[in-house]
């Protein structure tokens, strides 16, 4: 072939690369990060048929739509991939060409006059090669330097005082997140909320809080801020284990022994109290009002309190509930931003951390014939709604802030009073369900369903719970089963004690629970088998948590027993506390907070006030 | 022409097998019930791809054996070349490969609960075993990344011999640092800092694509660049292949024409050379003793050193992350509590259990880094010995070391093409 044609090809080639690599880089960076469904217009349409269902024509439209951006997406990925075919393709041609055009020329040295001396060369390596070393040595002190204790503790220990530091935290938009460590999902961050000092002007009159023992600082300190937080029913994720430590294993409702404070509940409600920061949630609810309460971890005195009124669609006449479960079962989720409460009604309404209403909706009135109990569950700033009743059972994922809809997936299971979970297999989160007949596994962030198993009956009102890449479900009518998270296929399956209204705990070596007919039991994780029962003549509404290695158990008498979370389950403690109890209780370091059938009261070591 | 023709029909074939990734994407939601079908998916048989790997590494690498060492022949380690890029790159996307094997080979031996694949330790082993009868006739073109660089090489401008040595030490620190990072279990430095993986898989991260192209666009115009500079498994078969049972030499009957050395991409041929510049031999003498005196001192200045930053480099564990995050959340417990630090305890993880395990990395990690030190220490320090050494050459020589096979001196050769017409 005629050379001058190769180089032709060649120079053809190489400025197509040239200019198609551009292209291609360019692109790269426009569609990185771009979601084709989540476009303003669809997310508009949908939120309006969200508030209007059952206009077709706008159904249609959002279809088409939607159809019309997958299309798109498909369409540019398609080109993306010819594109890259199209890049090789002409890189191909041009070092074919190139190759060509040179395979020729050979490279023929020239006759050195003077050749540069080998020894010139060596030398002039040597003295390169101990630069070298120099500069290695050099970084690798400056590293030492850099990352030791003594730089850190001149950077830290300056005497600088707290309020600077307090004052630099808060101003921090701390952006540390999962991702930096490798971690790709950034929806599951928890915050604890700034420290801020308890408001003045509190919008009702609190009810008498009585702090049984002057704490030793004086009033003016700021108060401790927690670093463990307790969002959900059952704690963070709802996995019914807590950071939390030092926690007392014994106290006295009577002579005060460990007890902070103690305070009335204005409303009733079977709802467990969170905790965030300084802050504590509950709900309280009767035929009069519905209302959610936030008290001070410190002091026990109402902060504030948000009535559920003037929502839209909400009815005016409350459903009927069981005298157990009543209008306020469900337990509210915080994010550390926002917090949300759902009643029996349906009415649902989110406030930031200041009591200030930021959205309300009602979901439709559920039917439920027992009342509607189903704790929400905060997964970075969605929430997540297990709205499981007799006429539209449906899981719904909410913005947080806006109230907005994110997805929502119709239920196809029977009416539960189960609560979800989030659980972290592979370092991805899944959302665990409990239905009827099945328990299930979705993903939260769009609310595709990964798997399930169908193996539960009757009512279900247990939660599920997780540990070590295995889910674990029971509920008294049915069974108690192992379901390997990744594959969802079931592991093992037994059915000596089950519980009834207590949710499971798992760690990565046993499952304990607690059922309604007074037994406490330990089964291996890894076969389900029972290692350990005790039958202690009473009922358990409340769930089994797990803090410092022990397990914190509530009956439905106000006995509260601690043992170890062992297979023998070696009792620490137990004892009357003469308040009948249906939560679960939160925990934060140095505190549990218990919320008995008429009062909510704070647990703590005294030595530490 | 006929081999672009072949070329091109090769890559043809392969292309399809390419576009099989496709990205995923949400499925859309129906109201009317519709339940999507359940889909199985048919997984391949990688027992069998891994023998076919095997029985392939081992024909390549006896073909070019054949070629260069009886034939003295370069067009079947061309072709070879072309076979390892579109098959062990593109198709089976560049792993396991025996590069990254070092990793596995290094954690095998240190950690007694790791076991190491069959395949992969045939992967690490077969090539050495060939180096030490044949020489480097893996890193000829039986290697991907080698030959991937040898065929986009057009022009061959050579760098000073100073500027070489010096850039020669860094495989040897890469190699150093990348068994301490795998024998402590933190990471598999070879494989997430892999330059042509990327290439191989058409996508990958970003950053790495760019490296792989620049060293890419450098094999245009100097040889070899990653092979020489930067391929930890290549400094590993240098020590096979210096002391090898066969390995290439200079055409009998040379006549010194020089084009050979002018064609090595590796600088692996040494002209014959006679001492100009006349230094006192005492001077030389005392340069060497210098050096032997200071090199168990350099290995002890490396090991301290690397000593004192054992602890920094022990950052690169996760569990030892994760310890650090939970302490300084501890330490500041306004701020954000990391998701880690959420599933950390949310699976029933206790700092205690977890401290007493980072302590044992810690330790680990400053044992491994002293030893490094000192390793890297002696390195340097063997490396100024070899250079402070005065050799003559009365005829060329081939560095076996050095010499990677790829036969192209063999092309040059005047001699050795009137021998080859002979026959």
């Amino acid at each position: 072939m005629n050379r001058k044609i190769v180089r032709n090809i060649a120079i053809v080639s190489a400025f197509f690369i040239v200019t198609f690599s551009i292209m291609l880089i360019t692109n790269y960076f426009q569609i990185r990060g771009f979601n084709p469904l989540q476009t303003e217009v669809i997310e508009t349409l949908k939120q309006i048929n969200d508030e209007n269902s059952g206009n077709t024509e706008l159904q249609e439209q959002i279809r088409q739509l939607d159809l019309l951006a997958r299309r798109a997406y498909f369409v540019s990925i398609s080109h993306l991939e010819t594109g890259v075919y199209l890049l090789i393709g002409m890189l191909v041609v041009f070092i074919v060409a190139i190759r060509y055009y040179f395979a020729v020329i050979k490279n023929v040295p020239e006759k050195e006059i003077d050749p540069i001396d080998e020894w010139v060369e060596k030398t002039k390596a040597r003295k390169y090669v101990n630069r070298a070393a120099g500069g290695l040595v050099t970084v690798a002190l400056l590293f030492a330097f850099l990352s030791s204790p003594y730089l850190d503790s001149l950077k830290n220990g300056k005497p600088q005082d707290e309020k600077t530091v307090m004052t630099e935290m808060k101003n921090e938009d701390s952006t540390l997140s999962g991702e930096e460590y490798g971690f790709m999902d950034d929806s599951a961050e928890v915050l604890a909320e700034n420290t801020e000092k308890p408001k003045e002007n509190v919008s009702v009159t609190a009810p008498d809080s009585t702090p049984t023992d002057k704490p030793d600082s004086t009033p003016t300190d700021e108060p401790e801020i927690p670093k463990v937080t307790y969002n959900n029913f059952r704690g963070n994720n709802s996995s019914a284990i807590t950071a939390a430590k030092n926690i007392p294993t014994t106290w006295d409702l009577n002579t005060n022994e460990n007890i902070a404070w103690k305070t009335d509940i204005a409303r009733q409600g079977y709802n467990s109290p969170v905790i965030n920061g300084n802050k504590i949630f509950i709900t309280g609810a009767d035929e009069q009002a519905r209302e959610l309460y936030c008290y001070d971890l410190n002091t026990g005195k109402l902060l504030w309190m948000l009535a559920a009124d003037n929502i839209s669609g909400s009815p005016s006449e409350v459903p009927e509930t069981s005298h157990d479960t009543g209008l306020a079962a469900s337990t509210v989720a915080t994010n550390g931003k926002q917090v949300c409460a759902i009643f029996a009604t349906g009415d649902l309404i989110c406030t930031d951390m200041e009591g200030k209403r930021l959205w309300a909706k009602n979901l439709g009135v559920p039917v439920n014939h027992y009342g509607y109990a189903s704790s929400l569950l905060s997964f970075g700033d969605l929430l997540i709604v297990q709205y499981d009743n007799s006429n539209s059972p449906k899981l719904l994922a909410l913005d947080m802030t806006t109230g907005a809809e994110r997805w929502n997936k119709t239920r196809t299971d029977k009416i539960t009073w189960s609560s979800p979970i989030i659980t972290y297999i592979d370092r991805k989160p899944q959302l665990i369900l409990m239905g009827n007949p099945s328990i299930s596994s979705y993903n939260p962030n769009n609310g595709e369903k990964n798997w399930s198993v169908d193996f539960l009956s009757g009512e279900v009102a247990s939660s599920p719970c997780s540990a070590n890449g295995l889910v674990f479900g029971a509920s008294e009518y049915s069974s108690l089963i192992a379901v390997d998270a990744i594959s969802g296929e079931k592991l093992w399956e037994t059915n000596e004690y089950l519980p009834e209204v207590s949710s499971p705990v798992a760690t990565k070596d046993y499952i304990y629970l607690a059922t309604s007919y007074g037994a406490i039991a330990c089964y291996d994780a890894k076969n389900g088998e029972l290692k350990k029962s005790i039958e202690t003549d009473t009922e358990f509404y409340s769930s089994p948590i797990i803090a410092e290695g022990k397990i914190y158990l509530f009956s439905n008498s106000g006995k509260a027993f601690v043992y170890l979370a062992n297979s023998e389950l070696t009792l620490v403690n137990s004892f009357e506390t003469g308040q009948r109890t249906f939560a679960t209780p939160a925990f934060t370091d140095n505190r549990m907070i218990v919320r008995s059938e008429n009062q909510l009261y704070c647990v703590t070591k005294k030595t530490i006030l | 022409m006929k081999r672009i023709l072949k070329i091109l029909g090769i890559f043809a074939s392969v292309s399809p097998l390419v576009a099989e990734a496709q990205n995923r994407f949400p499925k859309p939601d129906f109201e009317s019930g519709y339940i999507y079908p359940e889909f199985s998916y048919f997984v391949p048989d990688e027992m069998l791809w891994n023998t076919v790997d095997v029985v392939l590494l081992t024909i390549m690498m006896s073909v070019v054996a054949w070629a260069v060492l009886h034939r003295r022949k370069r067009a079947p380690v061309f072709i070879v070349s072309i076979i390892s890029v579109l098959y062990f790159g593109f198709f089976r996307s560049g792993c396991v490969c025996s590069i990254g094997a070092i990793q596995n080979v290094a954690l095998a031996l240190t950690d007694s609960s790791y076991s190491m694949p069959v395949f992969v330790f045939l992967v690490f082993i077969l090539p050495i075993i060939f180096t030490f009868l044949f020489g480097r006739v893996f890193c000829a073109g039986v290697c991907p990344f080698g030959a991937l660089q040898e065929l986009v090489n057009i022009r061959d401008f050579r760098l000073s011999k100073a500027v070489s040595s010096v850039l020669g030490i860094i495989p040897w620190i890469y190699l150093i640092f990348a068994i301490l990072y795998a024998v402590t279990r933190s990471r598999f430095l070879i494989c997430q800092f892999d330059p042509f993986i990327g290439i191989f898989r058409m996508g990958g991260d970003f950053g790495m694509i760019i490296l792989g192209g620049l060293l890419l666009v450098a094999s245009v115009f100097t040889g070899r660049p990653f092979c020489r500079f930067l391929c930890p498994y290549g400094v590993l078969l240098s020590l096979f292949s210096r002391i090898s049972l066969l390995h290439p030499s200079v055409t009998p009957k040379c006549i010194n024409c020089d084009l050979c050395r002018n064609a090595c991409p590796v600088d692996a041929i040494r002209p014959p050379y006679e001492n100009k510049i006349k230094e006192s031999r005492a001077a030389g003498v005392n340069r060497l003793l210098v050096y032997f005196v200071f090199l168990p001192l350099m290995g002890l200045s490396g090991a301290l050193l690397l000593h004192v930053a054992g602890d920094s480099f022990s950052h690169a564990n996760k569990n030892v992350r994760l310890h650090e995050l939970i302490m300084q959340n501890e330490a500041n417990p306004q701020d954000v509590q990391p998701v880690d630090v959420e599933v950390f305890f949310s699976q029933g993880g206790t700092i205690d259990e977890l401290a007493s395990r980072v302590s044992e990395i810690r330790r680990q990690f400053i044992s491994y880094s002293t030893i490094a030190g000192a390793l890297i220490g002696l390195i340097i320090g063997a490396t100024l010995i070899n250079l402070s050494l005065k050799r003559t050459r009365k005829t060329y020589e081939i560095d076996s070391a050095s010499c990677i096979n790829c036969g192209r001196c063999f092309d040059y050769c005047p001699k050795n093409q009137l021998i080859n017409k002979t026959e």
